[in-house]
């Protein structure tokens, strides 16, 4: 029987990412090589259809992106925190003092991002209107 | 033929992971032909959709379409324009083909095949050792783990496109697809912790595992499957969600400035996030080689070669369907505006999978794993009632008040219009005399 999870089951991930990598270069690379190269003071303008460029592409944007990031990254630690208690937890035989006090604190732990949430949502963080 | 003079005996482990780098060079080209076809099957599929033929000029019924476009890709010009971030422009189409290409080892393919017969006919057997492997790439316990990891890394491609391109399209595209595949990783996240709640491992086997001997999880779980493939269509950038790269606003989006084979990678990545995201479902899902949707027999877990080879089959099959489902999916539903999709993920997805992952933690405290399919439904139920409760937002699509437009009329001193007829201020079409009233109905 083999072991799940051992350092050398990692050693398919490695190759395909070497062979990822040298996919992605040689595709670039022959496309260099074989394509004709004709460039050109017009060609190379930025595509604005049609029209010459207009200022510079480095703008400022719109904050709701800023804060929607922030709110992002509230959830996604919070999930990250999830996961072992997901696993632990579903270990514990059900009905148990242990599975209350897993239960009742993972239940607070979603409380305090809910408060979070709706204050998010109250603020217009996810209105794009 | 006996190698035991050459080279060391190998144990089980090196022995699966052996099977794994075999497995993993032929899945990779496996996939990578299934995206070149799976162009040539959309093509195919949105013309019937549409009552036309679709590619059939390229050798035999067209077989031959996705070779010529491959070739045509190579053979263009690979076009840098003039201020792109070079370093970052010729990054980026690696930065979202490698995340895509390395997410599918987790996937499990088949179940386990004792392959000692063969290690002893190489004479690298150990004594008294039996080689049972299992046909998945990376046999790794953290699986779900490093699916949602590859799948997170997927979104540095699209950004960094946008950014590097120097084109406002580009990177009003790259920013969009930015949002959105953060926003919906969050309620993808929710509902595989559902699935492991459910299970009680990260291991994609025991996930299987559970669903041989059991349901199904989309029978269990309906509502979780359902949020679970929305956020892979919106992961993936495909319609109806493909807001990125909408060419009625935003002409290409990331890619616009984008030509020949790096464009060919966009859309590869595309392609392959589309299958492997299919396969995830598949396994978390639709219960791997499992034929059986309900408890009962099923195909059993060890197998012989031959069953494996069916399993293996099966798998494919359940994919094809899905990948088949996304296609029909994108050439039925009209996209998707940007307000309405992030208040489908944040108002939406978000709170509704809380509430699923509740539910299911619930039901684990309770010992009513059985009945989760209940509560699931329970739950749309609930939430379908009670969505009144959340706080509301404002109203969608407000007319932007230009002055003096037809919306927000010049009025002069004495409240009166502007000398504007009354007809401007309707938002009806005009009568025509000759045809009487308009109707819309």
């Amino acid at each position: 029987m083999t072991e799940s999870g051992e350092l050398i089951q990692y050693l398919p991930v490695a190759v395909v990412i070497l062979m990822a990598i040298g996919f992605v270069a040689i595709n670039i690379i022959a496309s260099a090589v074989l394509g004709p190269s004709a460039p050109g003071a017009i060609k190379g303008l930025a595509y604005e259809s049609g029209m010459d460029p207009i200022g510079s592409t480095k703008k400022r944007f719109s904050i709701r992106f800023y804060m929607l990031a922030m709110t992002f990254l509230l959830f996604d630690v919070e999930i990250i925190f999830l996961y072992p208690w997901a696993v632990t937890y579903s270990q514990l035989e059900p009905g148990s003092a242990d599975a209350r006090l897993y239960l009742g604190r993972i239940l607070f732990f979603i409380l305090t991002s809910i408060v979070a949430y709706i204050y998010a949502w109250k603020k217009g963080v996810f209105r794009w209107d | 033929m006996d190698l035991s003079p050459y080279l060391p005996l190998l144990d089980p482990s090196t022995a699966q992971a052996l099977v794994g780098v075999l497995l993993v060079v032929a899945m990779l080209h496996v996939i990578l032909g299934g995206c070149a076809y799976g162009v040539m099957l959309e093509r195919k599929l949105s013309s019937w959709m549409q009552d036309r033929v679709g590619p059939n000029r390229v050798g035999p019924r067209g077989l031959f379409q996705p070779l010529a476009d491959g070739l045509k890709f190579m053979m263009k010009e690979d076009y840098n324009p003039a201020g792109v971030d070079r370093a970052l422009f010729i990054l980026a189409p690696a930065f979202i083909v490698v995340p895509a290409f390395i997410g599918f080892v987790i996937m499990p393919w088949g179940g386990e095949v004792d392959i000692t017969a063969i290690v002893q006919f190489f004479g690298l057997a150990q004594p008294n050792a039996t080689y049972p492997v299992r046909l998945i790439a990376a046999d790794i316990n953290v699986g779900v783990v490093y699916l949602l990891a590859t799948g997170g890394l997927g979104v540095y491609g699209v950004a960094l496109g946008g950014w590097a391109s120097n084109s406002k399209w580009s990177f009003l595209g790259g920013l969009r697809a930015g949002a959105q595949m953060i926003s919906y990783e969050i309620p993808m996240g929710l509902t595989l912790l559902c699935v492991v709640l459910a299970v009680g491992s990260f291991n994609p086997y025991d996930i299987v595992g559970a669903q041989l001997a059991g349901q199904w999880n989309i029978v269990q779980q309906p509502l979780a499957a359902i949020i679970f493939y929305t956020c892979l269509l919106a992961e993936a950038n495909r319609a109806p969600f493909d807001l990125a790269e909408a060419e009625s606003e935003l002409v290409g989006g990331y890619h616009t400035e984008y030509s020949s084979m790096k464009f060919a990678l966009y859309f590869l990545g595309e392609y392959f996030h589309l299958i492997t995201g299919s396969a995830f479902f598949t396994m978390l899902f639709l219960g791997g080689w499992s034929l059986n949707p309900f408890t009962g027999y099923d195909l059993p877990f060890a197998a012989t070669p031959l069953v494996a080879l069916l399993q293996v089959a099966v798998v494919m099959g359940k994919i094809t369907f899905m990948v088949s489902f996304a296609m029909a999916i994108r050439w039925t539903i009209p996209r998707f505006r940007f307000d309405q999709l992030m208040r489908l993920s944040w108002e939406g997805l978000i709170p509704a999978s809380l509430i699923l992952l509740l539910m299911v933690a619930f039901a684990v405290y309770f010992d009513a794993l059985n009945y989760l399919w209940a509560g699931s439904i329970l739950c749309g139920v609930l939430i379908y009632m009670f969505s009144w409760i959340m706080p509301s937002s404002s109203e969608s699509n407000r007319r932007i008040k230009m002055i003096g437009s037809r919306f927000s009329p010049v009025v002069d001193g004495e409240g009166t219009l502007a000398g504007r007829p009354a007809v401007a201020l309707d938002d009806r079409a005009m009568p025509d005399p000759r045809q009487g009233p308009i109707s819309i109905h």
